[in-house]
């Protein structure tokens, strides 16, 4: 077995993260966390709504102290670094949103140089070449000018992440990055931090809730569970079967297939499909949604569908039925049904 | 973009000194523009009652109204930044009562335990002294109300309690002052641009100077503060130390004016998103010289309006700030209201 000896950027070992009260009490959120990241590598946080993500995030950020145990930047703990070291080594992307009026895309992005930059934060042209190549670098070019208030939240979320760009550090740290988008800028963004990981060598930590695209792109995961935190590539995860406890008891299962979550439906009606190409799998997929078992044998009493596309026919009891869409053909069922 | 920000600049450093001669024009007694000049630049020459209507009253208010229009407008302006709240201001959120808060203490106080001292007693270095420590005293109890509420317009009627229950003490020690030190106290509180002498001014001057020489110095501070203390630390900036910094110098701004010429409202939310508006940056070193143009303009055109030009009578310049600065503050809450947020 091989095992990489590489220098770790981030590690915790058995490491507690929560809140400690000046009366000595503590609330411990989440305990023995052991994980860590390498250079070059794009880690998603996933988990349950308060399993603790944000914690872990700001305390890895350096916004609250651990319970017990460090957190470890380059091989030397947090808390050994100046607020200014930290801020050469790591930036830090927000999942509120920033309301500033009259504040322009370049403007924020160049708030970015801050720890670089003397005391009247004055931008050499060295920082504007950086700035514009952190722009160009999430595909904002040409927006230099515009107001951050006139943004779509996409477009914001790129500005936040080319001014931790800007800020010229090994490691990113990002809560929730796509919480407010639509699939196609979730997509972008984590595409855009993948590419930022791999061609600049950064490490990128973000957490997610958006696990289809936390699998496609990201090279290691921290998955969060009740009990345990576990750490691995994404489809190691799958393998393993961990995905599958991040929602206990819950009408959620994880589909090791597709990669993705279903909602657990009882089957109490069987049908078989004939047919072939994508409408044949896509009525299959209909059908299970409408809570059918699928089966192969064709036993006389369970409802057959024929699929030609684009014509459904459907052999039951007495005569055949025939449709045009998935839609009227589910309608067909579920009313026959009643 | 700097372009802009230049010539808009520019624009008001030119406005500035015209509205300083109007305003030493107008008033009950009618000086004509060379004769002003002829004070200014040759006063050996001038006749002696011009000479003292214009360097005792017209040129202490001129300038009263100057450095109270830019230390009103720069308190605004820090404390919009650092609370993240477009509505915050001195007078809305408490601050200036808190200064009125301090002096009556001082004045009542003293005057009580001494068995009735007079103001004169009270130097303007204590009261401009007391009046910061009660601003400043304001200030760090919006910062911990606001660490625990988010809602702007809860913080803004929550600063308007805070206004009322600061009144409430004051009237209170009013009622158990004796006869003297209360007129003493009640000769301040009816101060205005008018009341404030050539020698309070090298109070007021200084301490005008130094808050907005420091609101300047703290620029990059304020430019990180935009974005939440979250994100100004992950920038390696000192929160705690900047934000002292910023409150020391909103409490010297907005406590020396109060203390000289009472509350004035409304300047120090309006002035800041003219600024913003007129410049179209955010960025403070801009803003801050700005802020100081426009607020020192918009006190002298309050004061013109005040002398009501042609009559011969004379308004409090509050009210006149209040008229000017309340149709911007309705525009602001409208503005956002229909971006649905603040």
């Amino acid at each position: 077995m091989i095992s990489t000896q590489q220098e770790k950027i981030i590690s915790l070992e058995n490491t507690s993260i929560g809140y400690k009260w000046k009366s000595g009490s503590q609330n411990i959120v989440k305990s023995e966390i052991s994980v860590h990241a390498l250079k070059g590598e794009l880690v998603a946080l996933i988990g349950e709504n308060g399993v603790g993500k944000s914690t872990l995030l700001k305390t890895i950020a350096g916004f609250q102290p651990t319970v017990s145990g460090e957190i470890r930047i380059l091989g030397k703990s947090i808390l050994n670094y100046h607020e200014k070291e930290l801020a050469l080594l790591q930036s830090f992307v927000s999942t509120e949103i920033i309301h500033v009026t009259n504040l322009s895309v370049f403007d924020l992005v160049a708030l970015g140089r801050y720890p670089h930059t003397n005391w009247f934060g004055k931008l050499l042209a060295s920082d504007c070449d950086l700035i514009e190549e952190c722009i160009l670098n999430v595909g904002l070019k040409g927006y230099e000018n515009r107001l951050v208030d006139h943004l779509s939240d996409g477009e914001r979320q790129k500005v936040m992440i080319a001014r931790a760009l800007a800020q010229n550090t090994r490691i990113i740290v990002l809560d929730e990055p796509t919480a407010f988008l639509d699939l196609s800028n979730k997509y972008e963004i984590v595409h855009i931090l993948h590419r930022l990981a791999s061609e600049k060598g950064k490490t990128i930590l973000f957490s997610t809730h958006d696990l289809s695209t936390a699998i496609a792109e990201s090279d290691r995961i921290w998955l969060m569970l009740n009990d345990t935190v576990c750490q691995g590539a994404p489809e190691d995860l799958i393998l393993n079967g961990k995905f599958s406890n991040i929602f206990p008891n819950k009408q959620l299962y994880f589909d090791q297939e597709r990669g993705d979550f279903r909602i657990r439906k009882e089957n109490k009606r069987i049908a078989t499909v004939k047919g072939n190409g994508l409408a044949f799998e896509w009525t299959i997929k209909a059908l299970i949604r409408n809570g059918y078992e699928i089966i192969t044998s064709s036993d006389e009493s369970c409802i057959q569908v024929l699929v030609e596309y684009p014509e459904w026919t459907i052999i039951h009891k007495s005569k055949p039925a025939k449709f045009n869409s998935i839609l009227t053909l589910c309608r067909f069922l579920n009313e026959s049904d009643e | 973009m700097n372009n802009r920000a230049l010539k808009v600049l520019a624009l008001f450093s030119f406005l500035l000194p015209v509205f300083f001669i109007i305003d030493l024009i107008i008033g009950s007694y009618y000086i004509s523009i060379p004769e002003i000049f002829g004070v200014l630049f040759n006063p050996s020459k001038a006749e002696s009652q011009t000479v003292l209507i214009i360097s005792q009253f017209r040129i202490p208010k001129a300038i009263t109204a100057i450095l109270s229009g830019a230390a009103l407008s720069v308190a605004g302006l820090q404390m919009q930044t650092v609370f993240r709240n477009p509505l915050a201001g001195p007078y809305i959120l408490g601050v200036s009562s808190g200064a009125s808060l301090g002096v009556a203490l001082l004045v009542l106080g003293t005057g009580g335990l001494l068995g009735g001292a007079i103001i004169s007693t009270v130097s303007s270095w204590s009261i401009v002294t007391a009046a910061c420590i009660g601003s400043g005293l304001i200030l760090l109890l919006i910062l911990m109300i606001s660490s625990r509420i988010k809602e702007i317009m809860t913080i803004l009627i929550l600063g308007i309690l805070i206004s009322s229950a600061i009144s409430s003490i004051v009237n209170i020690l009013q009622y158990f002052s004796n006869e003297s030190t209360l007129k003493s106290f009640v000769v301040w509180t009816m101060g205005s641009l008018g009341s404030v002498t050539n020698a309070q001014l090298t109070v007021l001057f200084p301490s005008v100077l130094v808050g907005t020489l420091v609101a300047f110095l703290s620029s990059k501070f304020l430019d990180a503060f935009l974005l939440g203390e979250n994100y100004a630390r992950s920038m390696g900036m000192n929160v705690r130390f900047a934000r002292l910094i910023v409150f020391f110098s909103t409490a010297i701004l907005a406590g020396s004016i109060t203390a000289f010429c009472g509350p004035i409202g409304f300047i120090g939310i309006a002035v800041p998103h003219i600024a913003r508006m007129a410049l179209q940056s955010a960025r403070h070193s801009l803003l801050v010289p700005a802020s100081i143009l426009i607020g020192a303009l918009m006190m002298l055109i309050s004061d013109i309006i005040s002398q009501l030009p042609g009559s011969e009578h004379i308004l409090p310049v509050n009210s006149v700030t209040a008229l000017l600065g309340i149709p911007i503050v309705i525009w602001i809450i409208i503005r956002n209201n229909n971006r649905n947020r603040l």
